[in-house]
């Protein structure tokens, strides 16, 4: 047959997979050991944009993606489609989280006190480069301190209600099961609260950053101040069909509530996600302190931040215009042809003074 | 490893395409795998869905799909079981004409044996010029109530139901009565 | 109730991948789709394991129909072969177990991307399309929830408005694919990026047609024997690509959609942008019984332009 070899189509595709895949090589249970144990706050965030809590699944997606953020979150969120849904846990509130690091800027100390936790945030960045030469890095030991700060923490949100500076918004008793669910219902405007505070918790993580900036940088009306920064570890309670609830294990989590004046009261923002991604909730939260009112196709506005943190859908599109076009750019190029013979015709036919 | 069909899969994907092959070709009759409403409801309901049954036969696998039962107005899928009372439809939930989306689907027993009765006229998406069928055990005046509610693209999306077969009547349809 | 009635046997993967709420979802949505020409349906869209963008639109609809007997037909600008056409159907035919062809006759399901065959589709087959933008208004207006508005509304102003300049600059529309077309005479769709070669295909077809934006989360559908008329001033024909009188440099067909093959001393060959129509073209000239249906152009001309 003197046509297209069909099949070439298909042996090039697994060519370039193998491609892609003899640079990783063998995948063994110990290289995702290895993925999980040195690199957390990268598989956190992968866990986090793919919103599905499990670090050794998030450590194989990366070993398997050679790192390729992006496919390794696509990875996980497929992987979750297939999942099934056996439980809708018990909400968790800020004061039962099992707290490592909590922060305000808003106050010199707070209520249970400022409590760094693990953070780069005093270190000096510098290379270890003696590591390349042969001599290991060792971190000094973590010395305790005498008296061990408490593992639940107040919210200082709640304080400042107390002393009538911040409406907290009503308390939502939506029973779990009923809350709307963003992997199972299209995300539609005016979004419902549960909606785009799961979107910005599954929001890629740069692309909120971005957004985010720019509200900071004065694309947006408020100013964040950091209410309050928490990593944590919140207790995943569930529901025995008997009855009992139980808790199924812990899940490390991070949420950010920032705060900017408003008339004669503060006004509230808040992000949270799973995993420990300090930079994403705290951008996230100022977006969604700047969204009340903010103008159609600002940068602060619901529609366009929500849609353009999505991370799987932008990436995907980003990468789909590497797929052939030319159908679509022969149809342009007819009409463009025809306009421009048109325009050529319509000039000779101009007097010629 | 060839994948294989749980038998709940084949039934719901068999049913599907009799209900979409019906929806998108109004007046033919389509086949369901067997007799009665719980073929429609395994294909289509679970605990995303808001229910309403006249039909209290349906109710123990309705709950079973987790769905929740709620009043006529608020059901985005109803099983009338035979229909009697014509006010029933005056309370469907027709959508809005930014969310379309959000008008009911109702499933009603019908007769849809070829036989001398009430004579419709058929015309809209789905049919190439005008197709007459013969349907009945529906109250009078049923087509005209149908026709006062419907403002399209609101409405509502009828299956009529005798036995396995199957007829679908979308908002879409025009419907004359001779 | 017992907790066996409420739990079923563990699978590594639901038959076609979608777990059966995400199926039951979609099947919901395609129902008030065909209720609803044209109009776009907002589905919640599960991750499948292909890029957003790549047809997981459509991949979702192809799954949530597909069973074992289900024949298969995927193609992409027209061509079975296109890399990407190849990794959507050898993963329809890897989670389902249905047998694929190349033949547009042969199948039952068609997944395409920005093409539809030239063999003319029958009642019993369904064609999923690909779309990127179900949204015709964006180029007018960007942000969705002013366009769902403008829908509802029946506002189509803008989209006249941006017709006519067109035609004032440029003597002519310049839309070139994705042609805006009024479905049912209610709700204007974007027919997806297929050529204006194309949009005439759906006017009073026999067969379904599901369209499925698997990133922005929407589907719409268009019924059998449903008007798809191409938005037109009257004055102002339709006017699809002049491909009319071209050939195929390498099966000889001629007056079909071509793809244009530019070569090196500046001229351009054609080929047939529907690749296996192509092949069938070549083994009838071999002398292989003629495999080829009916077409919807004849001699370059559609039968029946709107």
């Amino acid at each position: 047959m003197a046509y297209v070899a069909t099949r070439g189509g298909e042996r090039a595709i697994d060519q370039a997979e193998r491609l892609f895949r003899a640079e990783m090589g063998e995948i063994d249970a110990a290289r995702v050991e290895e993925i999980r144990r040195a690199m957390p706050y990268l598989v956190d965030r992968v866990m986090g944009e793919a919103s599905l809590y499990d670090p050794d699944i998030a450590a194989l997606a990366l070993a398997q993606t050679g790192g390729e953020l992006y496919e390794a979150v696509l990875l996980l969120r497929a992987w979750r489609t297939t999942q099934p849904r056996l439980q809708v846990a018990e909400p968790v509130a800020q004061e039962d989280l099992v707290t490592h690091r909590r922060i305000s800027a808003a106050f010199k100390d707070i209520p249970g006190g400022q409590v760094l936790g693990p953070t780069l945030d005093y270190a000096h960045r510098l290379l270890a480069t003696e590591v390349l030469t042969g001599t290991p890095y060792t971190p000094a030991a973590v010395e305790p301190a005498e008296t061990p700060a408490p593992a639940k923490q107040p919210s200082v949100a709640h304080w400042q209600a107390a002393n009538d500076l911040v409406d907290l918004p009503e308390p939502d008793t939506t029973a779990p099961e009923d809350i709307p669910d963003i992997t199972r219902e299209p995300l539609l405007f005016p979004a419902k609260r549960a909606h785009s505070l799961q979107s910005l918790a599954r929001a890629e993580t740069g692309s909120t950053l971005a957004l985010g900036y720019a509200a900071m940088r004065g694309y947006g009306k408020a100013h964040p101040t950091v209410n309050e920064l928490r990593l944590a570890e919140a207790e995943v309670m569930v529901k025995h069909p008997k009855g009992t609830v139980f808790s199924a294990g812990r899940v490390k989590v991070s949420q950010a509530e920032v705060v900017s004046k408003s008339g004669d009261k503060l006004q509230l923002g808040f992000a949270a996600t799973l995993g420990w991604n300090e930079v994403k909730c705290i951008a996230a939260a100022t977006l969604d302190l700047n969204s009340a009112g903010a103008e159609k196709g600002s940068a602060t506005e619901e529609e366009f931040y929500l849609y353009h943190t999505e991370g799987v859908e932008s990436s995907g599109f980003c990468i789909h215009f590497k797929l052939p076009h030319y159908v679509t750019f022969q149809s342009s190029l007819d009409a463009m042809r025809d306009a421009n013979s048109k325009n050529a015709n319509s000039k000779q036919e101009e007097p010629a003074t | 490893m060839q994948p294989i069909p749980t038998p709940d899969e084949t039934r719901a994907n068999q049913n599907f395409a009799a209900l979409l092959g019906a929806l998108s070709r109004p007046g033919q009759i389509h086949r369901l795998a067997a007799p009665g409403e719980a073929e429609i409801i395994q294909a289509l309901i679970d605990r995303e869905c808001r229910v309403f049954s006249a039909d209290p036969g349906l109710g123990a696998m309705l709950r079973q799909t987790g769905a929740l039962m709620v009043e006529p107005q608020e059901a985005d899928h109803l099983f009338l079981g035979a229909l009697s009372d014509l006010a029933l439809l005056n309370l469907l939930s027709l959508g809005s004409d930014l969310y379309p989306d959000d008008g009911a689907t109702v499933v009603i027993q019908a007769g849809l044996s070829q036989s001398q009765a009430q004579t419709l006229r058929l015309s809209g998406p789905g049919i190439e010029t005008t197709l007459d069928v013969t349907i009945t055990g529906l109250p009078n005046e049923f087509w005209s109530a149908r026709r006062d509610l419907i403002r399209y693209p609101m409405g509502f999306d009828l299956f009529l139901l005798d036995g396995a077969d199957v007829m679908g009547i979308p908002r879409s349809t025009m419907v004359e009565v001779f | 109730m017992s907790l066996s009635s409420l739990t079923k046997p563990w699978e590594p993967m639901s038959y076609g991948f979608l777990d059966p709420s995400a199926k039951r979802e979609l099947r919901r949505k395609m129902l008030k789709a065909v209720a609803v020409p044209g109009c776009q349906m907002p589905y919640a869209s599960r991750e499948v394991p292909m890029a957003r963008g790549w047809g997981t639109g459509g991949l979702q609809v192809s799954l949530t129909l597909i069973n074992p007997k289900t024949r298969v037909k995927v193609i992409d600008q027209g061509a079975d072969d296109s890399v990407n056409a190849a990794s959507i159907r050898r993963f329809l035919a890897r989670v389902s177990g249905a047998p694929t062809t190349l033949d547009t006759l042969d199948a039952d399901l068609i997944q395409s991307r920005h093409r539809i065959p030239e063999e003319k589709l029958r009642a019993d087959q369904i064609l999923v399309l690909q779309v990127p933008n179900p949204e015709p208004l964006r180029p007018v207006e960007p942000n969705m929830s002013i366009a769902r508005q403008m829908h509802g509304d029946a506002d189509y102003g803008r989209m006249w408005l941006q017709l006519y300049e067109q035609i004032v600059r440029s003597g002519r529309v310049m839309q070139g694919a994705s042609y805006p077309s009024m479905v049912n005479g209610r709700h204007v769709m974007t027919p997806s990026p297929i050529p204006r070669w194309d949009v005439p295909k759906l006017h009073m077809a026999k067969h379904l047609t599901i369209l499925s934006a698997g990133r922005e989360k929407r589907i719409f559908a268009v019924p059998p024997f449903t008007r798809v008329e191409p938005l037109v001033f009257d004055d102002v024909p339709y006017r699809v690509e002049e491909h009319g009188q071209l050939t195929c440099y390498r099966s000889g067909a001629e007056g079909f959609f071509m793809n244009e093959i530019p070569q090196p001393d500046g001229s351009a060959l054609h080929e047939i942008s529907d690749s296996e129509y192509g092949v069938k073209h070549i083994r009838t000239a071999q002398g292989e019984p003629d495999a080829r249906g009916e077409t919807w152009y004849q001699n370059g001309q559609m039968e029946d332009t709107p």
